[in-house]
Order: C-alpha cells, then structure tokens, then sequence
C-alpha cells in the first residue's frame, strides 16, 4: 500500500464512522439539521480526497450523496425514514467501496443502482447525469501558512492568491475559495499555481501580502492533497461547515509498537542493571541506577499513555450494530454507551470489540423480550440496552446490561441435566453456574440459529477471548429483570506487573492482578479433602494446585514449596511453586505458542534474559 | 520609515475620532496627510482632485459606502493605492473590497504598527 492509499484508508474510515453516528442521529431526529451538515462535510471531503485518488466508485458514491444531502438542506427534498434508509445503505456501499479501492480488490463495484437512487428521477426519467469529478488540477501546489494572529485570515488569503494570480494562472484553492474567503481553514492552504517563475519569487510575493508565517512551494504537481476546483463546491459557502482545529496528530501504529517494543527492552535491562549494582554495594552506582530506573519508570508510562484510546473509537459503531441486529429479529432496542472517553490500550481495545458485538448481538437476540411480552410484563415495548466503561483501579470494566428477561434457569439446569455436566441432583444453578454452563463449547438453548448471534460462535469464545487479554467475565441474571455481563480489563497489555515462579529450573510468570497473598506453608496445612488436595489458610479450605501439576513436570515433595494464593472474582485457588523470585514487571510479548493452550496467556523475557510463560490465572480458576 | 519622500494620503471615514486618531499615525511617520472624507462620494471627488499617493478607506460610510468608493475610484485609476480599515467580522466585506480592487486591509481597533506595516505593503 502505497503512503497516500495508506492516509486515505485511515482518514476515510474516520469519516465514514462519523457518517453513520450522523445517520443515527438523524434516525433517532429526522429534523435535525446539524446532522446533514456533518454529513454533507464528510461525504464531501471523501468526494475530494477520492477525486484525486482517482477512485471512481467512490467518487461517484460520494457525489450522488452529496447531491441528495444538499437537496436536504436546501429544503427540495424531505427527510424521511425511507431516505434515511438509502442513506445508510449508500454509507455502507462508501465504505465497501473504499475497501475495494485501497486494497486493490480486483472485483469491480457496481454502484450505479444506488447513485441512480440518490441522485433521483430527473423530468425526462433517466437519473440526473454525473457530474464530473473533481479534477485533480494542474499546476504547482504552493503551500501558505499565514500567521495564527491574522485578523481575518480568509480575507488575506483572498490578497494572497490575488498576489499570485499576477504572476500567472491560479487553477485553484484547497480548500476550495470560497470556503477559504470564509475563514474555512486552519490558516493553512494550498494554491494551484502555473507560472514560468521560480520557487523564491513566488514565495517573495506570497510573502508581500502580509501575515504570511511560512511558503512552500512544491517542485513538482504533488498527488494525494484532497484538492477542490474553486468552483465546483459552492455548496462550501453555505451553512457553518467549519472543519474543528486540529488537536491531534496522526501516528503510524508501527511507530507506536516499536516503540513499546524497545521500552520493554529497556525494562528488562533495567532489571538486569539493578541486579547487577545491587550486587556491587558501590553506592554511587545505586545513585544513578536508581535515577535511571525512575526514568525507565517514567518513559514507560509515557509511551503505554500513548497507546491509550477513548473506548469511544470502537462503542461507536455499536448503535449501529444494534440497530442492524434489532431489526433484522423485528425488534426496537436502544442502545445506551456511558464511559465513552474512558481510555484502554488500543491493542485491548480492538481485542474486545469481537466480544462486545457478540455480547449485544445475543442480548438483541436471546436477552430482549418481543415487545408484545415486554408490554404485558409491564415494560416499556423498546429494549434497553447499556454498554457502560469504567475505570477501576488498574482494570477498566465494561459492561453489557440488557432489561430483557432474564436466562431462563429452569431450562439451562434441564439442558445441563440432559448433557450430563451438572449431577442430576442439581436443585439449582448460581449465576457463575450458568456462566460456567452456557460457556462450554457448542452450548446453545436456542432452537433454532438466528443470523443475528450467528453459529458456533458462543459465549464460550467470548470468555476464551477475554481470558486471553488478561481479563474476566463476571455475569448475573436475573428473571424479567435482564442480564449483565462485566468484563474486566486490564488498563494495558504490554508490560504488567507479575510474581515469578519456579519448578526446577524454569520460570513462570504469574500477574499480580490475580494474587492476593504468597504463603510460606505451615505444617499440616496442605491436606487432602475427598481425594483432592487442599490448602488450609485461616481456617479457610481453598482448592491446591501444584505448578508442577500444571505446567506438566512430574510432583517433588512438599519440602520448602511457597504458595501462591490467586483470587478471580469470588473463586480462591492456592498454587504451590517450588520457589519464589520476587515481583517485576515483565514485558509480553506476543506468543503464538499459547493458541490452544489454556495454561498461558503469553511469554515474557526476564531481567536476566530467560523467558517465563504467563499463566493464565483466571483460565485456571474457571476450568477448576 | 521612508520619510525622505512623504507620501500623501487621504483619509476616508465617517467618524471623526478615527480620523483623527488615523491622522495621527500616519503623520507622526511622516505621511502628509492632504484630504480628508466623510462618505464614499466625497471620497471619489477628493481623489480626482487630489490624487494621493494612498487612501484609507472606511468600508460602512454613509450615502455611497466604502466599497463602492473603492471601485469608482480604482475604476478611474487602476494604480490607485487603497487601504481598507475594516472592523472584526466584516470578512465577507473586506473580501469584497479586495476583489474591487483594494490593497490590503486593517482591522480595528487600530495598532500603530500594524497600520504602518500595511501601509509599507500598500506602497512597496
């Protein structure tokens, strides 16, 4: 991909997602008139950017939106459900459109039904013709950026492009002139200049008109700029389509993950050197060892700040989801989002927005009551569905809450029955029970697979999902009162703190979010209860695992084992390691190796340059 | 300052006080200030007779307004030298003024320096 394809792609996607938040918006309120200027701005600024790119399909998409959208807001044409349905479905096509074009998809787009359908019937019933593209236009591309105290920028911008009409041809404005006349930029444009003059006498004039803090003058026609002909784009002019400063800045993901790679680096050569000073006793090397791991301590924190996004970059897009979800089962849901600038580790959250969908998919789906049911158990006939974010401590939840009816007890026991995985003894199930329950593999209580949840995919890989990032699922439900799923997160992926354990010679790594207390055992306390092997802590009896047992090495005695003690939600576990070395944090690096596999999340490089598997802690407590 | 040759100027407002205040830049650098006018009328009259090196022209003045000054008095002389005193948030006007034929512009309410930059623009 190519850089400008790249930029495109990035960009486009913003765009596209701000169309269909303005759609939604003008769902819910077919009136509103901010909306369809948000709207207008997009669909406008892809026309320009796909323009030059050369991207006919998306040109033409966007154009014919475009059209439709400026009919709206000059009043010619109403706003009604069924547009608004078009709309959506020409959003859609935009975005598989851009897809086709920035991925070089060899399958040709055919758009013209849509356009025909957005553009409308003109009088003599063939669909109004396109109008051509924007052009890319010709000339060198001079660069101003006028200084951020000038009074009236849009008008010394007129004087400049004035000063540069007198030394040749200017083919036009980006953004385009009239926007520009209007004060519709950051101070920066573009102008398209043919002159036989060089770069230094143009700058010198662009210079003269005054409050001009920077000139560049390209070599050459640059592509990729999103350019607009002056004329083309009055529609500029009317209505506030003032595009916001700009506040942050655009940085390649590569760049990012680099850089957390090389702090990880870093980290575990800080260990390294604080292993090593300690065991020199030189007190001014402690001095600056210490200095220099606060340092570490705090371009760590930085570069993880960095990777932090609003978790409103993937909830977004879920009203959509359910919407789309809720329709298609013939029900009316809403949906909720609260924590929307609550922030998460941008790898997370990508990671959990599989899970999300699938978790309102289903509460559409299975949790939501038809209306007519809804109604006649007293509740309002449109579902309610909240997806809340909240920081708590170094996790962040975030929880899916419907007010539906309830999982149906009764007939997940019976299921459970039938299946052989509860004793058929079972009075009754708790709330992890049927969490436990409905997430074995290939559990499904409805009839018959709608499309909505999909097939094969079930709560199971939701929980796989969320164990993997280091997380757990809490889950209630409550008969005609709805469910709730709380998944929670930690803040970041990339280096967390851990406890490191060993058998024999190797080490593991086990993350303190999930330790509550390590134990020298006393004696007597390791017992065994009905066969299984327990740990008696306070007079408490908790479940013993042996780290050994897990991680497959054959058992050692008792002698001198520590013990680990674990806590996932309300679930103890204690696991006995041969030795303990200390916390640390420790970096994770990606493992492939863990696919499969539910003993490890992950693998992390130590201080020393070993590695450690990561335990999955919370995978451990859920199997028992 | 180039005060070797002064220029002469003419000033074009409905206010006295900005006027005076105008004058009072504008001479205290040099300028010889030879006119001044009320409206757009006089302004057009006073520059065929006095044919100044610059004008500063007010863009809302009573009877014929500042732009319409600016397009008769460019019309009779395309090398007329006009400088457009605009108050904030009169951008479309200015950008008008410009296209019939003004210079440059300053905003008020006025700074020494940025008048005198301006006028230096208008006239280099």
């Amino acid at each position: 991909m190519n850089k400008y394809t790249e930029l495109f792609a990035t960009e486009s996607r913003d765009y596209l997602m701000a169309m269909e938040h303005a759609l939604l918006q003008l769902e819910a309120d077919p009136q509103a008139r901010e909306p369809v200027d948000e709207l207008f701005r997009s669909v406008h600024t892809l026309k320009g950017m796909s323009g030059v790119m050369g991207y006919t399909s998306v040109t033409a998409l966007s154009h014919a939106m475009e059209s439709l959208l400026a009919r709206v807001r000059s009043g010619d044409e109403a706003l009604g459900g069924e547009t608004i349905d078009t709309l959506f479905e020409a959003s859609d096509a935009l975005a598989q459109a851009v897809d086709v074009a920035t991925t070089g998809t060899p399958s040709a787009l055919d758009v013209s039904g849509l356009v025909a359908r957005l553009t409308g019937p003109v009088p003599d019933g063939r669909p109004a013709p396109l109008a051509p593209a924007v052009a890319v236009l010709p000339g060198i591309p001079v660069r101003i950026h006028l200084e951020p105290d000038a009074p009236l920028p849009g008008a010394r911008a007129r004087i400049v492009v004035d000063k540069l009409a007198s030394i040749g041809t200017v083919h036009g404005t980006s953004p385009a002139a009239d926007a520009l006349w209007a004060d519709g930029f950051d101070g920066r444009f573009v102008v398209f200049l043919d002159t036989h003059e060089d770069a230094g006498t143009i700058a010198e004039l662009a210079r003269s008109a005054g409050y001009v803090q920077d000139v560049r003058v390209s070599a050459a026609p640059a592509r990729g700029l999103p350019r607009e002909a002056t004329t083309a784009d009055a529609a500029w002019s009317t209505g506030n389509l003032k595009a916001p400063l700009q506040r942050y800045v655009r940085i390649e993901l590569r760049r990012l993950d680099q850089l957390m790679n090389l702090v990880g680096e870093l980290v575990t050569v800080r260990g390294r050197l604080q292993t090593l000073a300690a065991a020199h006793g030189d007190s001014a090397l402690d001095d600056i060892v210490g200095k220099a791991s606060r340092l570490v301590g705090e371009l760590q924190d930085g570069v993880l700040g960095s990777r932090m996004v609003p978790v409103w970059q993937v909830f977004d897009r879920f009203p959509r989801v359910v919407r789309d979800a809720a329709r298609l089962v013939g029900k009316d849901v809403t949906l909720l989002l609260e924590g929307r600038e609550i922030e998460l580790d941008r790898t997370l959250l990508e990671q959990v927005a599989d899970p999300l969908v699938h978790l309102l998919r289903n509460a559409v789906d299975h949790g939501i009551e038809p209306a007519a049911r809804r109604v006649a158990a007293g509740k309002p006939p449109v579902g309610r569905l909240k997806l809340v974010a909240r920081r708590e401590r170094s996790a962040v939840a975030i929880v899916v809450t419907d007010d539906g009816g309830g999982v149906d007890r009764a007939r997940i026991l019976a299921k459970a029955r039938d299946l052989g995985w509860v004793s058929q003894e079972a009075e009754d199930l708790s709330d992890d029970d049927i969490l436990r329950v409905i997430s074995r593999p290939g559990f499904s209580t409805a009839e018959q697979v709608s499309e909505v949840s999909g097939r094969g995919v079930g709560i199971d890989a939701v929980l796989a999902k969320v164990r993997a990032m280091g997380g757990t699922v809490v889950f209630s439900t409550a008969a005609g009162q709805g469910t709730v799923f709380e998944l929670r997160l930690p803040v970041t992926l990339a280096i967390i703190p851990a406890i490191i354990a060993r058998v024999g010679a190797e080490a593991y790594a086990l993350p303190l979010t999930h330790i509550t207390e390590t134990v020298q055992p006393a004696a007597g306390t390791l017992r065994r209860v009905r066969g299984r092997p327990v740990f008696i802590l306070r007079d408490q009896v908790v479940p013993l695992h042996t780290l050994r047992g897990i991680v497959g090495l054959p058992p050692r005695d008792a002698e001198g084992q520590q013990i680990v003690m674990v806590e996932v939600t309300d679930r103890r576990a204690a696991i006995a390691v041969d030795r303990l070395d200390g916390q640390q944090d420790i970096v994770v690096k990606a493992f492939d190796g863990v696919k499969g596999s539910s003993a490890y999340t992950g693998a992390a490089i130590l201080p020393d340059g070993s590695s450690a598997l990561i335990l999955d802690v919370g995978g451990l407590l859920q199997e028992h | 300052m180039r005060t070797a040759v002064s220029h002469s100027v003419l000033i074009c407002d409905d206010a006295i006080f900005m006027r005076t205040m105008l004058g009072d830049i504008l001479s205290q650098a040099g300028f010889d200030i030879v006119g001044e006018a009320e409206t757009g009328a006089q302004a057009v009259e006073k520059y065929r007779e006095l044919r100044p090196d610059l004008v500063t022209m007010d863009i809302v003045m009573p009877d014929m307004g500042g732009i319409d000054a600016v397009r008769e008095i460019t019309q009779g002389d395309p090398a007329a030298r006009v400088l457009m005193c605009s108050a904030m948030g009169q951008q479309a006007l200015v950008v008008e003024a410009i296209q019939a034929g003004a210079k440059d512009f300053v905003v008020k309410p006025f700074q020494p320096s940025r008048v005198l930059e301006a006028v230096q623009r208008v006239l280099g």
